[in-house]
């Protein structure tokens, strides 16, 4: 996946002058993860900025510099990390289309790096991207897979309105597979039906996908046909395919590393009930991380929800 | 035209205001934004300035009242304008700015996704179905949009094994309704009897015609009612309308159930007359084209049940009504009469009547002079 | 520090005048302009037909000696407290009174006005006029931004990381500091240890100017200076204009619970307009008439631009869900159902 995201930088620097990518360490360390890697020299130091350390300022000048006609990628290094610029998000990239009745726009994005299951330190797995989900103006969307990842990029970077794209820091180098040449994209808002079934919807995005495929095998082994949907897009939420999946297997999992109240799985079992009620054959399962701070390396995977714990949710939604 | 001026909320949250003093008196001349009254606020005291020029007509309050936000503060006109209080207001800027917004055509509600493969049911109903062992996806929901209630799976429980379901026609429906109303708010007692029904059978032929014996069972019982007028009644909540008007009804039996035909004026008829008019409605029963008007409105009803071969009953009060008379067929029965028993015919008579109108005593009273009414017959 | 001063006190011209007297008269009669602005803006608060108003009384030589070094097409990033800079470069009475009022649609300023709909939040707007300055010079113009913030927004960490970003990308920023003595009731020496905020420009390595707020040739000439060396490709500066807040923070502050009137007393001898209307008497150039009828035209004008914003059709109770995309999502969609479906219908 790093490679792929770093070819969709690449063909929008080549195609599009008006983008500039700008963070910590994006220039000729070509970022901590080495997805802006060679594009300071392939594009130039017009084109590529390596800024000081200070959140709310690399999101405070890529909203100017969007505002005044570029289409700036700005990179945070951590979600972790993301907090100081919480505020520049908040009161000003979600608001300014509003606030000046579309007269002025910030078609920028925020890549940021996000979730655990890499034994890093303190505020280096976070996973509340729902707080993002949760904040108008902007749109949050997270590739599972390098084909997604490339063509995800590639539409946030043309979207007229800012996009936070989190990209799943555990499946960085862990998936890897053949990625469309060139210049492509996948919609944003719309979410993937993975793989078809009848008996239950496996519902999740992002790094957990992986093991929520494998649940879906580990299932299919019993003759449990699983319906596996990667959502994409967490804002906004594809209401049509979560309700058209839960309506056709009347039980629904959702898997998500966050905190577990408040989280992009709860807004889900909402949509579920509002859309699908008279479908459910059981209550809707979340498997979630807890309200808990996000444990160390040596606690992490009682936190972080494994392929067990999907399985035994997705048994508990089929005995119901 | 004046305008009346009413204190806004100005402090974010204000509620009220007291004024200190008015800066611009009554009948004084003010320009625009002049200030003209400085009021007290729970955060500072603060000049009001004149929304419009023109003159002080009247001043909402005076000094050392409280004002509440959207009362009247001040009226400002035209010089030689006079003001009355509660005439109609002109608008304060601020009401103006604030009109209604301009109508929007509503748009339709989404409908539900069309990819519904399962039946509509609640997870709890679907449970009891499963519980119950009923294939919810042959059950007939009834419930909003179709939806399978509880009733329903209880329903196609006890409907169980091999069954038909046959949906009532409208005309048994809208009985169905009206006798349960009936029986849901009077409390009905029925008193029973017999007459001898030898002089009334034997008016039955005469001159050569058949007269139906409802008509006269009903030239006999209006004699009746008009000296038992609770029995000629309707209970309105606690009031009793006791009827001056005799409109009897009789049951006729049709192929889609037991109908009430109403014979008006019953009290003017002759018996031929009255026998005319329920051969009359019978046949419109029947054939189905008597109307509403004539099916409606009974004071009274008689229901002749030995027609179809009936004794004694248990006759539900038309609603509206306080009494109804089911008379059965006549038989022959063992009779004592002067000591010796001897066969006799005897007519059974069932009486139902609205306990709360009408008490035992006049029940027995009310049948004792139906029976004579009966047996004087002809 | 002493601060650039070219018009005394008492209006005598002390320095060399960066301005003739017609283009002085011009701006005089914006100052006088934006006061009777300010005027209205209050009593219409006191009206109840403006929801709160932060008035500017003072402060015109301040904003209006600084927006005039500009070119049409620069960027302005300015506070809730800087309409008449907003005004002078374009903004229109309409557009600023809507914004007052609660009305989305006075965020947007006329095509071609580079100013943006002012920063509620304190600080936070500093760095956007570093990357629009910034994105300027990439794609090789020499427009330019200024940002107008307050001696409290310096607290701010935003204020911090605009300025060094300005300084180390060498971004065409202005950053200038309107010095008004309060931040609601916390006053300026309480706000920071520094003797005066201009310095903080050295920590940063750009220059720093501390310039009489209520001078206006002394703003004229500074503020020049800076636009200059900015769009000369010479980076960032910070001005500050020592001036003073004449009212009270907004229209819901009691201003008399936390500074005494002599300090305001005092500082009416220092007015911004009397200042500049000496200086032009001095010249021959003023007379009352000429006064009253731009007083009168602005009051004329002001009050159309009331009428016409008051008048102004009412949003539909469904406008706010046009505004957050370009498109609105299948979700916005049907919480926009939902509006009249709960609320039958535009009521």
């Amino acid at each position: 996946m790093a490679r792929a995201l770093n070819e969709a930088l690449d063909v929008a620097l080549g195609n599009d002058d008006r983008v500039v990518l700008l963070g910590e360490d994006v220039g000729s360390t070509g970022g901590v993860f080495r997805i802006t890697d060679g594009l300071l020299e392939r594009h130039g130091p017009s084109r590529v900025f390596d800024t000081p350390v200070a959140e709310s300022g690399i999101v405070g000048a890529a909203f100017g510099m969007a505002v005044a006609g570029l289409r700036p990628v700005a990179e945070l290094q951590f979600l972790g990390f993301s907090y100081p610029a919480f505020d520049q998000i908040v009161s000003h990239v979600g608001r300014i289309r509003n606030r000046s009745n579309h007269r002025f726009t910030a078609p920028l994005v925020i890549r940021i790096p996000y979730g655990g299951g890499i034994g890093a330190a303190e505020h280096h797995s976070e996973s509340n991207e729902a707080i993002y989900a949760h904040t108008p103006g902007v749109k949050v969307v997270v590739p599972s897979s390098p084909t997604d990842a490339k063509g995800l990029l590639l539409a946030a970077i043309a979207d007229p309105d800012p996009v936070i794209f989190l990209e799943p820091i555990r499946l960085y180098r862990a998936v890897k597979e053949e990625v469309p040449e060139g210049h492509y994209t996948v919609p944003i808002g719309a979410a993937r039906v993975v793989g078809e079934g009848t008996d239950v919807t496996l519902i999740s995005y992002g790094a957990m996908m992986r093991d929520v495929i494998w649940a879906a095998d580990v299932l299919a082994t019993d003759g449990i046909a699983a319906e596996v949907i990667d959502l994409r897009t967490l804002a906004p939420l594809d209401h049509d395919a979560i309700s058209r999946s839960a309506a056709k297997t009347g039980r629904v999992v959702v898997a998500v590393e966050a905190h577990r109240s408040g989280s992009l799985a709860s807004e889900v079992a909402a949509i579920v009930q509002e859309r699908a009620l008279y479908s459910m054959l059981a209550p809707v399962e979340r498997v979630t991380g807890y309200d808990t701070v996000v444990p160390l390396k040596r606690s992490e995977k009682h936190y972080i929800p494994g392929v067990g714990r999907i399985v035994a949710a997705a048994r508990r939604a089929l005995e119901a | 035209m004046a305008l009346e001026f009413l204190l806004p909320d100005i402090g974010e949250g204000l509620t009220e205001a007291t004024v200190v003093r008015w800066l611009a008196a009554v009948g004084e001349t003010v320009r625009l934004d002049q200030p003209i009254v400085e009021l007290e606020t729970d955060k500072a005291v603060i000049e009001i300035p004149a929304p419009r020029a023109g003159v002080v007509l009247h001043h909402g309050a005076s000094a050392g009242a409280t004002v509440p936000v959207d009362a009247l503060l001040v009226v400002i006109g035209e010089a030689g304008e006079s003001w009355v209080g509660g005439g109609t207001p002109a608008p304060s800027p601020r009401r103006e700015a604030r009109a209604e917004a301009a109508p929007i055509v509503g748009t339709l509600e989404e409908a539900e996704p069309s990819a519904q493969a399962q039946p509509r049911a609640l997870p709890l109903v679907r449970r009891l179905a499963a519980s119950l062992g009923v294939d919810i996806a042959g059950v007939n929901g009834t419930g909003p949009g179709g939806r399978i209630t509880r009733a329903d799976v209880e329903g196609a429980v006890i409907a169980g094994g091999d069954v038909e379901r046959v949906r009532l026609s409208p005309t048994r429906i809208a009985i169905s309704k009206n006798l349960t109303r009936s029986w849901q708010e009077i409390p009905h007692v029925t008193t029973y009897a017999t007459a001898d029904p030898t002089a009334i059978l034997r008016a039955r032929s005469v001159g050569g015609t058949m007269v139906p014996l409802e008509a006269l069972l009903i030239a006999a019982i209006v004699p009746v009612l008009q000296r038992h007028p609770a029995f000629n009644a309707t209970l309105d909540g606690d009031t009793l309308i006791v009827r001056k008007h005799y409109d009897l009804g009789f049951a006729v039996d049709t192929p889609d159930g037991l109908m009430v035909a109403v014979v008006r004026g019953a009290d003017g008829m002759t018996v031929t007359e009255m026998a005319g008019e329920v051969r009359r409605l019978a046949a419109a029963a029947r054939d189905r084209s008597i109307t509403i008007d004539e099916m409606r409105g009974a004071t009274f009803t008689v229901s002749n049940i030995g027609a179809v071969g009936g004794g004694y009953g248990t006759p539900i009060i038309p609603y509206g009504t306080t009494a109804i008379l089911s008379v059965g067929r006549a038989v022959d029965r063992a009779v004592v009469r002067d000591g010796v028993v001897v066969v006799g015919k005897e007519m059974p008579l069932s009486l139902s009547y609205d306990h709360r109108v009408i008490d035992g005593a006049a029940g027995r009273a009310f049948m004792a002079a139906v029976v004579a009414a009966i047996e004087e017959a002809g | 520090m002493d601060p650039l001063r070219l018009l005394a006190v008492d209006g005598r011209l002390i320095g060399e005048a960066p301005i003739g007297l017609d283009e002085t008269l011009r701006l005089f009669a914006a100052m006088v302009t934006a006061r009777v602005y300010d005027r209205k803006g209050s009593a219409l608060q006191r009206q109840g037909r403006l929801a709160t108003y932060a008035q500017f009384e003072g402060q015109e030589a301040a904003q209006i000696g600084s927006a005039v070094a500009l070119r049409p097409d620069d960027w302005m990033a300015g506070t809730y407290r800087d309409a008449a800079a907003m005004w002078f470069h374009g903004y229109t009475w309409d557009k600023l009174l809507l914004g007052r009022m609660g009305d989305e649609r006075g965020g947007a300023p006329p095509a071609g006005v580079n100013v943006l709909p002012p920063s509620i939040t304190v600080g936070g707007h500093m760095i956007h006029a570093v990357g629009l300055g910034w994105a300027e010079r990439l794609r090789g113009s020499d427009r330019i931004a200024i940002t107008y913030f307050g001696d409290g927004a310096t607290s701010e960490g935003d204020f911090h990381e605009a300025m060094n970003f300005a300084a180390v990308f060498k971004t065409p920023t202005v950053f200038l500091c309107e010095n008004n003595g309060w931040a609601i009731s916390m006053p300026r020496a309480r706000q920071t240890s520094s003797e005066t905020i201009a310095q903080k420009a050295d920590a940063y390595g750009m220059p720093g100017v501390l310039v009489d707020g209520n001078d206006l040739l002394a703003m004229v000439a500074a503020t020049r200076e800076a636009v200059d060396r900015a769009r000369a490709g010479g980076g960032p500066t910070l001005i500050e204009a020592l001036t003073y807040r004449m009212a009270p923070h907004t229209t819901t502050d009691d201003a008399g619970r936390y500074r005494a009137g002599e300090d305001v007393e005092e500082w009416r001898t220092q007015d911004p307009i009397e200042r500049v209307r000496e200086y032009l008497k001095g010249a021959g150039a003023w007379n009352q008439a000429w006064e009253d009828d731009v007083s009168a035209k602005a009051a004329a004008d002001i009050e159309a631009a009331v009428e016409r914003a008051e008048s102004l059709t009412p949003l539909s109770p469904d406008a706010m869900f046009d505004r957050m995309y370009a498109r609105p999502t299948a979700v916005l969609e049907a919480q926009r159902r939902a509006v009249f479906r709960d609320e039958g219908g535009g009521a």
